[in-house]
Parts: structure tokens; C-alpha cells; sequence
């Protein structure tokens, strides 16, 4: 009996399995998830093999890194006020009170779910921007206007204002609709006014949300990229374009990792605290026949009329962008350098352009290929662990968990900056490679990012199985695989086709991981977009973003239909 | 058939099972009853293996199965929620196990078709999801899809529960007649008495990880052997030190006083025809009444203590509160631990 044979002896083919899993498993977590990270703190404070820090003193010592951390906290704290204001508005005129036509406001407001990230802000700088429509109607006006007006704090303020309402909206409204509808009945029995209920009904049940959402608004806001690049200017830069541009030069990468490590802290720190919110748990209703929350009619005709023309003017404000690109996404050159819309200039051509010209197709078949192979490796990978959690319950396992977690509390710029910084040299974890520079590292990078969501809804689904499926499944006689495949895998087959849509989605036109990890020569299409949102480029290329635009709103639409659209029904 | 040797089930520093010693006869609808969290449904996990005994063994025809895997056992199971797998209809639910066992396409569709027939499942209805099923239909599959593979053994845990009172009732006859029909051992877990006492052959009263008595539902009811049995099955009074020591005045063998001392509501009567002997008559008077159609349940007091007794509701005999009257009950039916 030779080795291998005595082996295979002790070992049986599952425990074989499990142990190349294992091997598999901490390999990954090991290489991409702890060392890039370590390695990031270790470069930035014992880059000479002891404590060191000059970093803080360079910081210290740089006007534009401490502004770019000023402007970030300013930016954040703006975006808690104005997002809660609006948020909070748009749900009480969708779900709350009976406003005329919510219908159609909210599938307005819900606008920005198909156009996010950058797409949303180019389209944004087109309408508001130097030779945009708005600019130009508004300089008809008032002649004397600045055509460079719509930049700086307040026009990144404003976009990303609008741009993360949505989600805002969402948790919102699911938590405005576990309202019990008999405490607002009882408190109107009670003589209550309409506004007196939101006040102390309606609006204390909806607080733990509000607190949840507004940690996650104040993230949001220190993490922004494509809008500050965009619109911010040279006099309102935020953290991470700030990383990004220390990043690029290599005696200003400590600056850019101790950047990326502070917004690192803050995060986890703001996290830690959702955590404890969350933990406090939510208000539920203990009525045995909980009532379906009925729109609320508003007595006072005058507060009444100012509220609907609130609400219809935030529905222009939020569907203008929209109707604009794809408007000019049929439109020829003229139209675009002048800004104007007429029958006489409409054209197919851009459309035609994008199918029939390679150069102009290619960015997206890059993102493409990106997102799908990500989407696809996250899930796989992700499956694995999920039904490693579900299936053990020791302390591996919830090591295991936690460590797929990391990056859900790490800012995508520290997870990129880690990456690029450890890996441009061979190093034996990885059998020697280098990953900077290469194609491989911007896909390993969207692995990264899409874990922590990918995991929590897979876990999800694994346990909300019915353990007496599985124990029925054996108990008639199958083996562990046999179960996964055709009792377990079938009954999450929805949740894995929605996040792989998911994550599919959520990376096409991504532009905040791709800006540090791209390869030049295989630019995605976020990149090409943010070029493109520049004056300095050609017309075609303008006009082809417009095409790109609405071909990933269609892309998300359909997407979110699938997921959410079908089970609404 | 089967037989569980000194088996005990340990969770950390929890004993769930303590010391079980208990034989099934090949053919026997046994029934393991008992309250919330007393262990029978470990019990029964433990025997189809889905629970590993922390010592003991447990055999079948002979043969020790403690470590034999859960596929292996060859005893199917019928879940309390029937665990039917969502993805699959009927058909594919049945055909489930055949298909591990690697038969033939012709061989399942037989099989199943068979199964079917025999539990009354129509083609049609084979053909449909599981969740366009009614409770009692989905009972009727999860018990084709034990049945289908021939078992040796057939477990059940609370498959009625799920089932409102009425369907319970019919299906608690159909259970019956498919066991009888295919003279398979069946283990029964529950905790509703009326169940165990109308489907067992035999009956093993479980509580705190003990089984207190197994026997016939006969024995289990008029002869319970322990205090918690007595009290678990059917409805009963404990009589009071007062009206005891009043019994120990008529009755020829004295009762004693220390012990905790039982009368079956039934077994206490309002009027009797011939009193016979050692028949004791006790003075009482009508404190509260239930009417519950087809019997009424009279609460009497007697010098303070309360006795309660049943009355079939048969037209005749009705008393109102505050009624003064004689109460008479048999000295033998008296219970005493």
C-alpha cells in the first residue's frame, strides 16, 4: 500500500473536502482580508521597524489633508440635516399622508436607485453644470449669473442630498408601515390633531430607524467620491479624492494610508454604535390584530396645498436628470454642445455607435466581465461559508464569521489602498505575484467589498430554512451532498439569483473602487463616465455617456424589478 | 423489536433522558406521551438518530443501532410539520428517497403510485405543490413518503398538532387504519392524552426525562401507577385531608391520611340506583357549574374542600347553584401515592 493509499484510508472523501475548504478558506481570509489591512498599518506607523509617527506630523502639517477632513465631517454632518429633512418628507408624502398622485411621486423619488454613484452625479453636473440646461434657462434670467455657480460644498451637498435619499426612503417606509394603525386610530379617539399623532405616535416608533439611517447618512457622507471629484472643485475636496491623489505619489502614501486608517477608525466607531442602536431593538406592536396604517388626510387646506407642491417640486428635481440623459442620450452632437432638445436634431446614431464600434462597446464589456465574475465568486465563495455557519456552531465557525465581516467595517478606499500598497511586490502568500498594476486586483477587490452583504443575505437564507427539511432529507436516506443539492440549494435558489443580481448590478458602473484599482488599459465604465463628465472631452464621448446612462438605467431597473418588483406583487 | 438499554441523554449539565429501559413489540402502536420538555421527543430522535445517546444502547430486532448514521437506520419519520421540501410537488416529494436509493424511473413511478393509492392520493393531487395542499393532504403525503420506503419502523412526532380539532379528530382514524393496514411498529410522539389513549396499543408516560409508567391506556388510566400520572391523564380531584378523613369514617379500609389521595371526576356520582357496598355518601352542596353540551362538570363543595364530577347531559339530571345533595363514590376508585 503506497501513501497516497494509506492516506486516502484514514481520510474519507468528505473529511477531504472539508479540509481543502478549510485550507481555501483561510488562505483567502488570510491574504486578502487580514494581511493587505495589517500590512497598510504596519507601512504607515513601523515603516522602519519601530513605531513611527511622522504621518500625524506630515498630516499635521498638510493644510489640504486636514481641510479634506474638515470638509468630509462638515459634508457629513450637512448630509445627516438635509437627507433627514428630505427622507423624512418624501415618506410622509408616499406613505404617510394622502397626498394626490403618491403613486407617481414615489416611483419619482425612487429614481435614483437606477442611477447611482457617478452616473448620478455626471448627470447632475449636465443639468446644473457650466453649459447645462438649468444653467443656461437660469442665465437667460439672470444674465449676470456665474455659469460655474452649481460647485463646492453646496452642489455636492445637493446631489449627493438626492442621490442617497432613496435608501433613506426605503428604511422609512418599511418602518412607518409597522405602524399599528389602531394606536393612531385610539390617540385620534382620544382628540389628538393629525400633526400632535406624527409627533408623539408616528414618529417615536419611527426613531430607531431615523438613528440607524443617520449613522449610516453620516458614513456616507465621510466616504464620498465620484461627487466631490466631480463637483467639489479644488476648494471643496473631502478624504478620499484626497487619498486617491496622496495614493497616486508614493512619498505621500503614508499620508494617503493614515487618511484611509482614520476614516477606518470613524467608521468603526460610528458602526459600533448602529450596533448598540440596533441592539436596543425596535418598537413592535403588541396588538394581537395589528391594523394596516391608512393614509392620513391633512384638515388645513393651506398646509395641505404647501405640502403637495413641496412634494411635486422634489419629484422635478429628482426625475429632471433622468428625463435629460435619456432625452440627449437621442440627440445629435448640436444638441449636446448647446444644450438644447429639438425633433430636427434626434438620432439613433450614439445607440448604433455603441453596437457597432468596438472601442465604444468596450468599456462595457469590461464591467461587464467584472461584475458578473465578481458577483458570481463572491456567491460561490460566500455559500460556502453560509452553510458553514449554518451547519456548525463552534467557535470556528464564529471566527470564521466574523472574519468574513472585516470589510463591511472598512471603507472600500482602505481596503483598496491595502491591497495596492501590499501587493506590488512578489510576496509568497499570493505564490510570489504582484497584483498591482495587473487586471486581477480590481476583481479581487469587488470580492472583497461584496462579502459582508453577500454573506448576511445567504447566511439569511440557510437559516430560515426549516431544520426539519434537512433532518427529513437524511432521514430518507441521502448523504450531506445530496441534501445540499436538491433540498437545501433549491429552496435558496431565489435568494442566490437575487444577490448575484445584487452585486451585478451594484458594480457596473461602479467608479469608487475602480478609480484605485483599474488597469489602464481596461478601463470599466465608471471611469470612462467620470472622464467624460470633464469639458475637455470630445462631443462623442459625451453623447456616448448619455448612451451608457440609460442603458444602465434599464440594466438596474430590470434588476430591481426581478428582486423586489415580482415579490411586491 | 425494539428496545432502549439504560439510555441516557445528556445536554451539558441538562439530563433530558435519565436511565430509559423501555421494549416496543414488533407491530405495536406505541406512544410516547408526555408535557413540553419531558424528553419524549429526544427519545425519538434518539431512535431514528438525529440524537446520539450520551451512554446506553438502543437495538432493533436485536442488532445495537446507537452509532449507525441517521440514512443507514432505515426507520422513516413523520415530522410535526411534515418538513415536505417546498422545491418538489407531491409526486417528487414521495419518489424522494427512492431516488436516493437509486431505482429505476419505472420502479418509483410504481412504487409511488402504490403509496398513493393506499393513503388516497389521486394523480391529480400528486401532481400539485405541496403548499396547494390542505393540512390533512400534506399528512397524507409526508406519511407516503415514510411508508414508501418500506420501513421497518415508523416514527411519528406530534403529526396531528399542526391540525384543527375537528381534522384531528378524522385523521386520528385514518392514522389507525394505515398503521393496522401495514402492521408496521409505530412510535407516536405526543402530549395530547386523548390522542395516545385512543391510537396506542401501548402507552410509555414520560416526564422530567423519566418514564413514569408504560402500559395499556386501560392500565395507564385506572391504575396509574405514580402521583404525575394520575394526574397527567384524564380529569381528577384530589381529595382533601377533611373529606378524607369523612371517607375513612364509611369506608371498611381506612385511607391514610399523609398520602396524596385521587377520584376521577367520573367515578363521583350524584345519585345511584343501588349503593352497593363500600359505597361512601358524602354530603355536598353546588358551587359552580360548566356546561359543556354534551356532559356538565359540577363543582360541589363539601365542608370547604371542592370536589368536581361530570354528568352526561342525558336531559334529566340538572342542579343549580346552592342545590344540597349526597355524593357517592366507590372506595376502590379512590387513588393513593
Amino acid at each position: 500500500m503506497n501513501v497516497v493509499d494509506k492516506i486516502k484510508g484514514q481520510l474519507s472523501s468528505k473529511k477531504l473536502i472539508g479540509i481543502i475548504i478549510g485550507i481555501f478558506l483561510t488562505w483567502f481570509i488570510v491574504a486578502f482580508l487580514v494581511y493587505p489591512n495589517l500590512n497598510l498599518l504596519k507601512l504607515t506607523f513601523f515603516a522602519d521597524g519601530r513605531l513611527s509617527l511622522e504621518p500625524f506630523q506630515k498630516l499635521l502639517h498638510s493644510s489640504r489633508a486636514l481641510k479634506s477632513l474638515l470638509h468630509s465631517v462638515v459634508l457629513a454632518v450637512s448630509l445627516v440635516v438635509t437627507v433627514n429633512i428630505v427622507g423624512i418628507f418624501l415618506v410622509l408624502v408616499t406613505d404617510y399622508f394622502d397626498i394626490r398622485g403618491a403613486k407617481l411621486l414615489r416611483l419619482g423619488y425612487m429614481t435614483t436607485l437606477i442611477y447611482s454613484g457617478i452616473v448620478l452625479v455626471s448627470g447632475y453636473k449636465f443639468i446644473y453644470g457650466d453649459h447645462g440646461v438649468i444653467t443656461n434657462f437660469l442665465v437667460q434670467l439672470f444674465p449676470s449669473l456665474d455659469v460655474t455657480w452649481f460647485k463646492g460644498y453646496w452642489a455636492v451637498l445637493f446631489v449627493m442630498t438626492f442621490a442617497v435619499t432613496s435608501n433613506h426612503v426605503i428604511f422609512l417606509s418599511n418602518a412607518i408601515q409597522k405602524v399599528d394603525y389602531q394606536t393612531i386610530e385610539s390617540a385620534r379617539n382620544m382628540g389628538a390633531s393629525t400633526f400632535y399623532i406624527l409627533r408623539r405616535v408616528v414618529f417615536p416608533v419611527l426613531k430607531p430607524t431615523i438613528f440607524a439611517v443617520t449613522i449610516l447618512l453620516f458614513l456616507t457622507g465621510l466616504g464620498a467620491v465620484s461627487a466631490p471629484i466631480v463637483l467639489g472643485g479644488r476648494d471643496f475636496q473631502t478624504i478620499n479624492p484626497m487619498i486617491l491623489s496622496f495614493g497616486q505619489s508614493v512619498t505621500s502614501r503614508d499620508m494617503a494610508a493614515l487618511l484611509a486608517i482614520i476614516l477606518g477608525v470613524f467608521t468603526l466607531l460610528l458602526l459600533t454604535v448602529m450596533r448598540k442602536i440596533e441592539k436596543g431593538g425596535h418598537y413592535v406592536s403588541i396588538s394581537k390584530v395589528k391594523s394596516e396604517l391608512k393614509k392620513q388626510k391633512i384638515n388645513n387646506k393651506l398646509a395641505n396645498a404647501i405640502v403637495h407642491a413641496i412634494a411635486y417640486l422634489l419629484f422635478l428635481i429628482y426625475v429632471m436628470p433622468v428625463i435629460i440623459i435619456v432625452l440627449f442620450s437621442f440627440s445629435d452632437s448640436y444638441s449636446i454642445t448647446t444644450s438644447t432638445l429639438s425633433w430636427n436634431h434626434f438620432t439613433f446614431d450614439n445607440y448604433a455607435k455603441l453596437f457597432t464600434q468596438a472601442s465604444d462597446f468596450k468599456p462595457y464589456l469590461v464591467s461587464i466581465v467584472y461584475s458578473a465574475v465578481s458577483a458570481v465568486i463572491v456567491v460561490i465563495l460566500t455559500l460556502v461559508v453560509a452553510r458553514i455557519l449554518h451547519k456548525y456552531n463552534h467557535k470556528l465557525s464564529t471566527v470564521l464569521e466574523y472574519a468574513m465581516l472585516i470589510p463591511w467595517l472598512l471603507p472600500s478606499t482602505l481596503i483598496a489602498l491595502g491591497l495596492i500598497i501590499t501587493y506590488d511586490s512578489p510576496k509568497l502568500i499570493i505564490l510570489n505575484n504582484v497584483l498591482t498594476g495587473t487586471v486581477w486586483i480590481l476583481l479581487i477587490g469587488y470580492v472583497i467589498v461584496q462579502i459582508p452583504f453577500t454573506l448576511r443575505l445567504l447566511r439569511a437564507a440557510f437559516f430560515s430554512i426549516d431544520h426539519s427539511l434537512e433532518d427529513a432529507s437524511k432521514n430518507l436516506g441521502a448523504g450531506t451532498f445530496y441534501t445540499l443539492r436538491r433540498v437545501l440549494l433549491p429552496i435558496i435558489f431565489p435568494s442566490i439569483m437575487a444577490v448575484l443580481a445584487l452585486n451585478f448590478n451594484g458594480h457596473l458602473a461602479d467608479y469608487d473602487l475602480a478609480v484605485f484599482l483599474y488597469h489602464p488599459l481596461f478601463e470599466p465604465l465608471g471611469i470612462v463616465i467620470k472622464n467624460s463628465s470633464t469639458d475637455q472631452v470630445s462631443v462623442d464621448a459625451k453623447a456616448m455617456v448619455f448612451v451608457y446612462s440609460v442603458i444602465l438605467m434599464i440594466i438596474s431597473s430590470l434588476t430591481l424589478y426581478l428582486v423586489y418588483g415580482r415579490k411586491a406583487k | 423489536m425494539i428496545e432502549f438499554k439504560n439510555i441516557e441523554i445528556n445536554y451539558g449539565n441538562f439530563a433530558a433522558i435519565r436511565n430509559l429501559n423501555l421494549e416496543v413489540k414488533e407491530g405495536e402502536f406505541f406512544t410516547l406521551l408526555g408535557p413540553s420538555g419531558c424528553g419524549k421527543t429526544t427519545t425519538l430522535r434518539s431512535l431514528v438518530g438525529f440524537v446520539t445517546p450520551t451512554s446506553g444502547s438502543i437495538f432493533v430486532k436485536g442488532a445495537d443501532i446507537t452509532n449507525v448514521p441517521v440514512e443507514k437506520r432505515e426507520i422513516s419519520m413523520v415530522f410535526q410539520n411534515y418538513a415536505l421540501f417546498p422545491t418538489m410537488n407531491v409526486y417528487e416529494n414521495i419518489a424522494f428517497g427512492l431516488r436516493v436509493k437509486k431505482m429505476t424511473k419505472k420502479q418509483i413511478d410504481d412504487e409511488v403510485r402504490d403509496i398513493a393509492d393506499k393513503v388516497d392520493l389521486n394523480d391529480e393531487q400528486l401532481m400539485k405543490k405541496v403548499s396547494e395542499l390542505s393540512g390533512g393532504q400534506q399528512q397524507r403525503v409526508a406519511i407516503a413518503r415514510a411508508l414508501v420506503l418500506k420501513p421497518s419502523i415508523l416514527v411519528m412526532d406530534e403529526p396531528l398538532s399542526n391540525l384543527d380539532a375537528s381534522l384531528r379528530v378524522q385523521l386520528r382514524k385514518e392514522l389507525k387504519r394505515i398503521q393496522k393496514a401495514f402492521g408496521i411498529t409505530t412510535i407516536y410522539v405526543t402530549h395530547d392524552q386523548e390522542e395516545a389513549l385512543t391510537l396506542s396499543d401501548r402507552i410509555a408516560v414520560f416526564n422530567k426525562g423519566i418514564v413514569e409508567q408504560a402500559g395499556t391506556p386501560y392500565d395507564i388510566y385506572n391504575y396509574s401507577a405514580t402521583e404525575f400520572v394520575c394526574n397527567f391523564i384524564g380529569d381528577i380531584n384530589k381529595l382533601a385531608q377533611p373529606v378524607l378523613e369523612k371517607i375513612n369514617l364509611q369506608s371498611a379500609k381506612p385511607f391514610d391520611l399523609k398520602k396524596a389521595a385521587y377520584v376521577r371526576t367520573e367515578r363521583v356520582h350524584t345519585a345511584l340506583k343501588d349503593t352497593g357496598k363500600d359505597f361512601i355518601q358524602l354530603k355536598a352542596k353546588v358551587v359552580d357549574i360548566e356546561y359543556f353540551g354534551l356532559y356538565t362538570k359540577y363543582a360541589f363543595d363539601i365542608d370547604g374542600a371542592v370536589i368536581k364530577n361530570i354528568e352526561k347531559e342525558d336531559g334529566m339530571t340538572i342542579y343549580s347553584i346552592g342545590d344540597e345533595l349526597d355524593l357517592y363514590l366507590h372506595s376502590s376508585d379512590i387513588m393513593q401515592f
